[in-house]
């Protein structure tokens, strides 16, 4: 070969010696993929995130990090049960877990799941340290988990710069899918929007028309989200907005702006609080008297939100929910999963336990259906939106901004007497479908970044 | 062994423990992740570590327990991630950084200036409350700029060169480089405060705070800088923490920030400079391991407040100080203490700081009383001329606490050079008289002239500048400073004034320091003791380290209250002797009960009865008044 | 904004005084364990959060809110008793910033030994049968069951008065938070008055905790909110002064209730706000004695 050729090569050109090595390469890996379809996945793909590290042995990482201590430590536990079902019968490739997953045999990609769990302590500082660890010293595939936007937002930052698929579980924010969301970040539950449009047509059924409205917000990035959606919907629809009360987070004396509320002549109250502030808030407002007057909506409910507050507030309440176990009556793989949940646990499941379950067996799927765990080829299966069968029906991926389109559950909180057990403290009144809530996807402005 | 060789080596040499430091940085990319620790957390606790070194400085060395440092860290870690990427200052990493640490310096100028009116468990409220106040401003009404919260994101990384040359750093042990640089320059910076004149200025304050603010200091001033530096350490290791994240959390702000930082710094050892790092190693390390052990993996929070209180109860000097304790036991007849001070008198003028060879007082022979020592070599502060050539006086000098009297009317003036004598029977009104003159208390009326100066209500700092100071009746020392080291802290204030910030001075080279101490250590015949902490002093010791400290300041006027309280016969005579050797050249008031020294001390003697003065004349003339052997006597013949 | 109603004014006129007294008691448990012992007890909101537990407990068992009342102070009590005969009795002889060092990390203990034990799920106490329904004065609604409470922290508060101004052993109380070296001087053993007042204000917390139960959540950091804002009520008033948190809880509940009728974001800030004008114009609060630390 003489010089001139050499530099040929030098500057791109394909020499017939590398061909040759490449086919050997391709040739190598069809022959390997075959039989042990580990390693060929390995050689496809340039490393990316903790790809292919992550999956080297036999066992793949789920870091889930949620609150276990702080408000929230409840939902947290539940939700840390939901992952916990979900990973058992992924693992043992039960039927439930062939139902979300038909490909599956056992774990994912023949994989079993190891798992680790962090409590965030609904602090977004905490769940950022406890995530980096799960990414940099377990080599996690895939984190999960959060109670709230705040926390699922920074994790979600994080996830995408670390290339590392993060599943939120409840989070709120229309911003989640909106000006913060991220090519690595997937949310499966209802939000601000869809729930206040689900929800203002069924309200306005069951109330009638010209309604005033009084809102008691709480003063923070979701407060204000809900706020504007169901302001956005039941004006819309006819109905007045009179009075907006913002307490701060943690308050734990409402009666200021009870009695502001109470002086404004609404009929309706919509209380955005979540969790233990919802809890009080309700609570105080039945104390002076405002339910008995206006009609309670929670446009997002908290799991556990009823057993906090008891039945007798409850009843005649609207609010808004992802899953409600009576779902069971009407669906086999719902009525698989309350089953096996109650007899693990003991009590029947928040949504915050089938929140997490389900974003499990989704994930299991888009891996299983990619045929590996390269981050990128994931995302884009997720962004395929095929249409999947689950426990709550059919969903699929948006892809524009990441938000499952799935359906808004709008509950009634029963008279005790129509308890039929403890727990049974809802009726759904209706399961408004996804497609029939989604926001347009211009709204919220969702910037997907780069996958890689 | 050789760490004991390596203590006393670098006992004068700060940069030895800044080399160490160094290396120790470099190694630690190599050395942790044979232990398992990532970057990351290597990180962190470098982070914490730099809080720390600000907080230490507060409450360590000044003694000021702040609950509400969140707020700086916050207000710094804010504004810098708020330039980073809400602004166009997106590749100037380091120049938002340090205008994030501004800004929180500002911030802390702020809050001190509300919160340093009070002190102990009220100044830990109130910053408490403080931060509360600035969580609340970063979650609602500011939240346009600092994410609410949410917080910020996407924080760059820096980019770190000049010119041509750039490196990018990313996540990682180049990251970990990066935020060691500062780690380092942060200690090293606040290494020279300590050992700078400025810093022995804050140890004082912690150790006796109205001691050293009658020493001429102004300890608001001290204070306040202070906490503006622990506000600048925590904003721009907020700064750091978001470019260590990509993201500025909003519980920065938060209260549990705050108490971190305090229980790390007292697990660690407060006063070490180090303790924070160590405190903060522990924590994260036992935050990380414990959550992995599942039974008691929710626990953990619960874990870390029983090691907490363990820790304040049985070990409250922390880990480091523990084993800085446990250390200098192990040293044989090394000195205790060996600060900075003693360590380079003793390498500068051969004094060997070896116990005194006469530890019982009484067997001092004679001739230790150097009475041909000139009572110079000691500074004394150049007068104003008075018209009527009067040293101290003062007019109508009244004091009353409701309606209760305690002096009314005094007129007295002392011409310059004279040795006065004050006495009267209990409850004369002496003391509060003496403190009047001192400038410790207000009069509700009258006032009170320094060489022709009305310095009425000036207080005792001003005071104490212009050439007037005090030795007290009960001993007023510094306790847990050596001798040579409270020396130090009146002479300070000679020769730098009420406040000067020479934070990165060394305290070796402030002008005639050295030169001051020796003297007054001459002087008071402590010469020998000069390394000893004052806690192993005897009383009679004691007793002229006070005087000591009043002389030190360079008084033209010295007030002597009680000198000789509490002394054997022998000390008694000693001091007497002390007295007429330092006259020279000043003007001296003593307060004292004993009636023979003071005939035998005082050129003109004023007699204090309820309130009053009495009489005045020479001790002749005194000892044979009438109304004066009436009011001690109440009346009997007998003197 | 448009100027509130009069009938609104006077509701959060009300409302605030209600706010008020409830802060009045928990502030002056906290300070006259402050006055008396010297101690900042940083665990006070985790026993006014024991309060409400040992109450909710023997709510359970007995069905009577009355003996839950009795319940969340007797825990409450026991509680406090336990920490000053085990850990802050040592720490009289040392300095102030210790004493609130080892009580922060106390309070955190509890918290989280209630937090395993009980879980987060919030425990509901209701309203009791007695504190049902609502008053009308005039065009003012406001819950019976606050009403009540408001008259019971009144009493409570005569109660804690009687107890330091009119018996013997508060007398003893009042000159030891005067002078407590000497007071131990003239042959009393002020380490049994220490520990009196130190069960007294632990009572007090606890007493507030389960009174307030049916109003707000029952979880384990219920206490931290109230923690600060009694700090601020007792800057306000002054420390150590037993009318100082009387009053500075009752400005502290107005200046709250009478701000959010404009912003209600704003309330507690303009209570800091507050806080901060008085420290720079009379640092000793309204009540305070000069140079007290």
């Amino acid at each position: 070969m003489t010089d001139d050729n050499d530099q040929k090569k030098q500057k791109g050109g394909m020499h017939r010696r590398d061909f040759l090595k490449l086919g050997a390469g391709v040739a190598g890996g069809l022959v390997f993929s075959g039989g042990l379809g580990r390693l060929a996945q390995a050689a496809d793909y340039a490393p990316i995130g903790n790809y292919p590290a992550g999956i080297k042995g036999s066992s793949v990482f789920m870091g889930i990090a949620v609150p276990r201590t702080g408000p929230y430590s409840a939902q947290g536990e539940d939700e840390i049960k939901g992952y916990l079902l979900a990973i058992d019968h992924i693992n043992k490739g039960t039927s439930l877990a062939r139902a979300y997953s038909p490909h599956s045999k056992k774990g994912v990609l023949g994989k079993m799941i190891e798992y680790g769990i962090a409590d965030n302590q609904t602090k977004p500082n905490v769940a950022v340290q406890a995530i980096s660890k799960f990414i940099s010293d377990n080599k996690a595939m895939m984190v999960t988990g959060s109670v709230s936007s705040a926390v699922a937002i920074a994790a979600g930052k994080l996830c995408d710069r670390e290339r590392t698929i993060y599943l939120p579980a409840i989070t709120g924010s229309n911003a989640t899918t909106g000006k913060d969301c991220q090519r690595y970040s997937f949310r499966a539950c209802h939000f601000a929007y869809t729930s206040a449009k689900a929800l203002a047509p069924v309200i306005k059924n069951a109330l009638g028309a010209g309604k005033k409205v009084a809102y008691l917000t709480p003063d923070y990035t979701y407060g204000h989200s809900v706020y504007n959606s169901m302001k956005q919907f039941t004006e819309a629809q006819g109905w007045t907005t009179v009075n907006n009360q913002l307490p701060p987070l943690g308050t734990s004396d409402f009666s200021t702006y009870l009695l502001n509320i109470a002086n404004s002549g609404a009929d309706v109250l919509v209380n955005i609080c979540f969790g233990r502030d919802a809890v009080i808030s309700t609570k105080q407002a039945k104390q002076f008297g405002l339910l008995d007057k206006m009609t309670l909506v929670m446009p997002y409910m908290a799991p556990f939100f009823a057993d906090e507050v008891g039945a007798d507030l409850l009843q005649g309440v609207y609010g808004t929910t992802e899953f409600w176990w009576t779902l069971a009556e009407k669906n086999p793989m719902a009525k698989e999963f309350v089953e096996d949940f109650e007899k693990r646990n003991g009590r029947k499941p928040g949504w915050s336990a089938h929140i997490a379950f389900l974003q499990t067996m989704l994930w299991a799927r888009g891996v299983e259906s990619a045929g590996t765990f390269h981050p990128p080829t994931v995302v884009a299966e997720y962004e395929k939106g095929n249409t999947i069968a689950t426990d709550i029906g059919d969903v699929h991926w948006r892809a524009e901004d990441h938000q499952l389109v799935r359906p808004v559950f709008v509950i009634r909180g029963k008279k005790p007497s129509d308890m039929r057990n403890k727990e049974d403290f809802y009726d759904i009144v209706e399961g408004v479908p996804g497609k029939d809530v989604m926001p347009p996807i211009e709204q919220f402005g969702c910037k997907l970044g780069p996958a890689a | 062994m050789i760490l004991r060789r390596l203590a006393r080596y670098s006992g004068g040499r700060p940069w030895v423990a800044e080399l160490i430091t160094l290396v120790v940085l470099l190694l630690c990319p190599v050395v942790l992740p044979l232990f398992g620790v990532t970057a990351d957390i290597a990180s962190r606790i470098l982070i914490w570590g730099l809080f720390g070194l600000g907080f230490d400085i507060l409450f360590g060395y000044t003694g000021l327990l702040s609950f509400g440092q969140a707020a700086f860290f916050g207000t710094g870690g804010f504004a810098s991630a708020f330039l980073l990427t809400q602004t166009s200052l997106q590749n100037h990493v380091f120049l938002s950084l340090i205008i994030g640490m501004i800004a929180a310096m500002v911030a802390g100028v702020v809050v001190g200036f509300f919160t340093l009116r009070r002190s102990g468990i009220y100044f830990a409220m109130i910053t408490l409350a403080f931060a509360e106040m600035f969580h609340f401003l970063e979650l609602s009404p500011l939240s346009q700029w600092t994410g609410g919260e949410n917080g910020l994101t996407g924080v760059p990384m820096p980019i770190v060169g000049i010119d041509s040359l750039h490196i990018q750093i990313s996540s990682g042990w180049s990251l970990y480089g990066y935020i060691a640089a500062f780690f380092f320059v942060g200690y090293v910076v606040a290494h020279r405060i300590v050992l700078s004149p400025f810093g022995q200025v804050l140890t004082a304050l912690r150790d006796n705070s109205p001691r050293a603010l009658a020493t001429g200091h102004s300890v608001r001033k001290y204070k306040l800088a202070a906490f503006v530096i622990a506000a600048g350490y925590g904003g721009i290791a907020g700064g750091l923490l978001g470019v260590l994240q990509s993201y500025m959390p909003p519980d920065a702000v938060a209260f549990h920030t705050s108490g971190q930082l305090v229980m790390q710094s007292i697990i660690g050892g407060a006063g070490t400079l180090f303790g924070p790092l160590v405190g903060a190693a522990l924590w994260l390390g036992l935050q990380n391991y414990l959550q992995d052990v599942p039974v008691i993996a929710s626990a953990w929070m619960l874990i870390l407040g029983i090691v907490f209180v363990v820790l304040i109860t049985a070990f409250r000097q922390g880990i480091l100080g523990a084993l800085k304790q446990l250390f200098e036991k192990a040293a044989p007849k090394a000195p205790v203490h060996e600060t900075e001070l003693s360590a380079e008198i003793t390498r500068r003028h051969h004094v060997t700081g070896v116990p005194d060879e006469h530890p019982n007082q009484d067997e001092i022979p004679d001739n230790y009383l150097r009475t041909n020592a000139p009572a110079g070599g000691l500074i004394i502060v150049p007068k104003g001329e008075s018209a009527d050539g009067a040293a101290l006086s003062c007019r109508n000098l009244t004091k009353h606490y409701g309606g209760i009297y305690a002096n009314e009317g005094i007129d007295m003036s002392i011409p310059e050079g004279q040795l006065r004598g004050i006495i009267g029977p209990n409850g004369a009104g002496k003391s509060t008289f003496f403190k009047m003159l001192a400038g410790e208390v207000a009069p509700t009326e009258g006032q009170v002239f320094l060489h022709g100066a009305d310095v009425t209500g000036l207080g005792v700092t001003a005071v104490s500048q212009l050439g007037m100071s005090k030795s007290y009746q009960i001993n007023e020392l510094f306790s847990k400073l050596t001798v040579s080291q409270n020396l130090a802290i009146p002479v300070l204030a000679r020769l730098r004034g009420e406040f000067r910030p020479d934070m990165l001075k060394s305290l070796h080279k402030v002008p005639g320091l050295h030169g001051q101490i020796e003297a007054t250590l001459e002087l008071v015949n402590l010469t020998q003791r000069a390394d000893v902490p004052v806690t192993e002093l005897a009383y009679g010791e004691k007793r002229r380290l006070e005087i000591g400290l009043a002389l030190a300041n360079a008084p033209n006027v010295l007030l002597l209250d009680e000198p000789l309280a509490g002394m054997s016969p022998r000390e008694r005579a000693d001091t007497v002797q002390l007295l007429k050797q330092i006259r020279a050249g000043r003007t001296l008031v003593v307060v004292e009960h004993d009636m023979d020294a003071m005939f035998e001390l005082a050129e003109y003697i004023s007699v204090l009865q309820e309130g009053r003065l009495l009489a005045e004349g020479t001790p002749e003339e005194i000892k044979n008044d009438q109304r004066v052997q009436d009011a001690y006597l109440g009346g009997m013949e007998e003197v | 904004m448009s100027m509130p109603s009069l009938p609104l004014f006077l509701s959060q006129l009300f409302n605030g005084l209600a706010t008020g007294l409830l802060l009045s008691l928990i502030s002056a448990g906290l300070t006259i364990i402050y006055g008396t012992l010297g101690v900042l007890n940083l665990a006070h909101g985790a026993l006014f959060m024991v309060g409400a537990y040992a109450g909710f407990m023997a709510l359970q068992w007995t069905g009577s809110f009355v003996i839950a009342i009795f319940g969340g102070m007797v825990g409450a009590l026991v509680v406090g008793l336990i920490m000053e005969r085990v850990i802050v009795r040592y720490y009289y002889q040392r300095p102030p910033e210790d004493q609130i060092l080892v009580t922060f990390g106390i309070g955190i203990v509890i918290t989280e030994l209630v937090r395993l034990g009980f879980g987060g799920i919030a425990k509901p106490v209701p309203v009791p049968s007695w504190g049902q329904g609502i008053t009308r004065i005039g065009s003012l609604i406001y819950p019976t069951y606050r009403i009540e409470m408001m008259a019971i922290v009144a009493v409570a508060l005569v109660g804690l008065y009687v107890l330091l101004y009119r018996t013997r052993i508060g007398m003893i109380v009042r000159a030891g938070i005067e002078d407590s070296l000497m007071v131990n001087m003239l042959g009393i053993n002020v380490y049994r008055v220490f520990l009196l007042v130190f069960g007294v204000g632990a009572m007090t917390a606890g007493f507030a905790g389960i009174l307030n139960a049916p109003i707000l959540a029952v979880t384990p950091d219920m206490g931290e909110s109230f923690l600060v804002m009694s700090f601020v009520v007792i800057v306000i008033g002054g420390v150590g002064s037993f009318p100082g948190a009387i009053v500075g809880g009752i400005i502290a509940g107005e200046i709250i209730s009478l701000t959010s009728m404009f912003s209600s974001a704003y309330s507690h800030v303009m209570l800091f706000a507050i806080m901060a004008v008085l420290l720079a114009v009379r640092p000793q609060g309204l009540f305070g004695i000069e140079g007290r630390e």
